[in-house]
């Protein structure tokens, strides 16, 4: 694609010195540790002392070892991941508009299609970075409280699902940046992620029977942590889950060409 | 000398608002076109679609007889453009925002951002981040990109904002110069005749949606309303004896008698004789020019529309 380069070190360097890119990468590690943290108090209990609600939340881990360790890892990223991957795409995208740079980028000799591609490159990267944060974080965390049950298979195995997670909801920020886009600013798309995220929960607790239609509940179909009693994701889940990737896609380049820029 | 705007009666009208009406406009090569009007007018709309931006509701705008349209890539090498106010992105260093420009012209050769720097007097302030320069930086900061690859084409949207009086100098120099020597074209638009006169060949007027008149500028001044302006002891017995004269006089606030009538500003010292002839001599006896923002403000007053 013509300039493709050109539009990826403009985007690239963009995200790299704006304040966003610093602070989601803390955010995301300061997660990984208070994970490992909450094992700790799961594994001793009377650090909780007399504090109900954190007592709660460490027993909700249920035994503190790898296996459960980082099936709550696999959840976090389902979770954290729909939000921060969403908030990183609005921001992208809308800030165009926000910062009222937008019309730098229209008469240009370089295709509008080529600079959406260069954000979705830019988004995924730094979600995948994010990801990764988030899991050496907890790792290192958790080698440090000592969690017991540690085999390398197991790693392997999670780190697998943990990616698989991670990417396949990463594929789902298309229709975010579309919303940002139609929207004009990050706002409107972050509440978006938000909403999506409850009717996630909802459609995951009250009609588990819909997760296969639903593309943002599909993630945690393929991860297994959504349960072993619902439906196998393939290959409904896959399709549904990449036909709204493209359609996002070509729904924000069908913008960026075609709708009026005021 | 060839068109290189053409627009065939665009128009653009947002929910129910006509922006812009069935504007034709044709600008020649090397040609500086001032593009006049108040805000709200239509200016901004006009260049958006003249840089492919918004579509026209109906019509057409051509740049070098090629659609004005994102899709004709190439089209916008030959052109530099500033819409309203120059925003750059704000984390980015003013040397940062023009590099990124530069790749996405791409400009193979990295010293034409110094060069750049340089000529919109940018160097003090090249390593500072775009959200810490003053209005008038931003505003060279915008400048500096329209013009980074040697435009053959400048669209300039009010480009005078927020520049101090030496920086405006500046920058009508420098496009006058980029038009005479180089045979830029440039379509500018602005809300001052009196800035815009200095350097544009030819000015086009629109208010609310619609190009009112377009008018050379060497011949700007005879189109600029003249009356002879007079006072004496008694006005109310002077005008009657100008009006039997044949010259329509009036009065005005302050004691003054205006007359618009060629004769009479061609010939004063007539008007002189006549009022000391008739025992009420003039004590004041001048020819006042309409400015140019008076004759403005009277174009598009006489067109129905009203000030916004």
């Amino acid at each position: 694609m013509n300039n493709l380069p050109a539009a990826l070190w403009s985007e690239s360097l963009k995200a790299r010195r704006s304040k966003v890119f610093l602070v989601s990468i803390l955010f995301f590690l300061f997660v990984g540790v208070m994970m490992g943290m909450l094992t700790f108090v799961a594994k001793h209990p009377e650090i909780a002392g007399r504090s109900a609600t954190m007592g709660a939340k460490a027993s909700a881990l249920g035994k503190a070892d790898w296996p459960n360790f980082f099936a709550l890892l696999i959840q976090t990223i389902l979770a954290l991941g729909s939000l921060g991957y969403g908030i990183v795409t609005s921001w992208v995208f809308g800030r165009e508009y926000s910062d009222r740079v937008i019309k730098d980028l229209l008469a240009l000799p370089v295709p509008r299609s080529a600079i959406v591609a260069a954000k979705f490159i830019v988004v995924a990267a730094w979600s995948v970075i994010l990801s990764l944060a988030l899991f050496a974080a907890a790792l290192i965390t958790g080698w440090f409280v000592g969690l017991s049950g540690w085999s390398i298979e197991l790693a392997q195995q999670a780190f697998l699902t943990y990616s698989v997670s991670a990417l396949l909801t990463i594929l789902l920020c298309t229709p975010v940046a579309f919303v940002a886009s139609a929207s004009r600013g990050y706002l409107l798309p972050i509440g978006f992620v938000i909403l999506l995220l409850i009717i996630t929960q909802l459609v995951g607790m009250a009609l588990p029977g819909l997760m296969l239609y639903f593309p943002w509940a599909i993630p945690a179909l393929y991860s297994g942590a959504a349960g072993s009693a619902l439906p196998s994701p393939e290959p409904v889940g896959g399709i549904v889950l990449g036909l709204t990737s493209v359609l996002g896609y070509l729904a924000t380049v069908a913008w960026w060409d075609h709708a009026d820029q005021v | 000398m060839p068109d290189c705007i053409t627009t065939d009666r665009i128009s653009k009208t947002f929910g129910g608002v006509r922006a812009v009406r069935e504007i034709s406009l044709h600008v020649g090569e090397g040609e500086i076109y001032g593009f006049l009007g108040l805000n709200g007018a239509g200016k901004t709309t006009t260049i958006r679609m003249l840089l492919g931006m918004i579509r026209p509701t109906s019509g057409e705008a051509y740049l070098y007889g090629q659609k004005a349209s994102p899709k004709n890539h190439d089209l916008w090498n030959r052109v530099g453009y500033l819409v309203e106010i120059p925003y750059s992105y704000p984390d980015l260093t003013v040397r940062e925002n023009l590099e990124m420009i530069r790749r996405l012209r791409s400009i193979s050769d990295p010293r034409c951002v110094d060069s750049i720097i340089e000529r919109l007097r940018l160097g003090e302030y090249a390593d500072r981040p775009a959200r810490n320069l003053s209005l008038g930086n931003a505003q060279r900061l915008g400048l500096a990109k329209a013009l980074i690859h040697n435009p053959e084409m400048l669209i300039l949207d009010e480009p005078a904002n927020g520049l101090d009086p030496e920086g405006i100098v500046e920058v009508r120099e420098m496009l006058r110069e980029l038009a005479a020597e180089k045979g830029v074209t440039i379509f500018i638009s602005s809300h001052i005749l009196g800035e815009i006169s200095k350097f544009a060949s030819r000015i086009g007027i629109i208010h609310e949606g619609r190009l009112l008149r377009e008018v050379d500028t060497d011949k700007l001044e005879s189109q600029m309303r003249r009356r002879l302006l007079l006072s004496t002891r008694d006005n109310p017995k002077a005008i009657p004896v100008l009006n039997r004269a044949g010259f329509a006089a009036s009065a005005l606030e302050g004691d003054l008698v205006a007359i618009d009538d060629g004769k009479a500003v061609m010939n004063p010292e007539n008007i002189a004789s006549l009022l000391v002839n008739a025992g009420c001599p003039p004590v004041m006896l001048r020819v006042d020019e309409e400015d140019l923002e008076s004759y403005f403000l009277r174009v598009i007053g006489s067109s129905g529309g009203t000030r916004q």
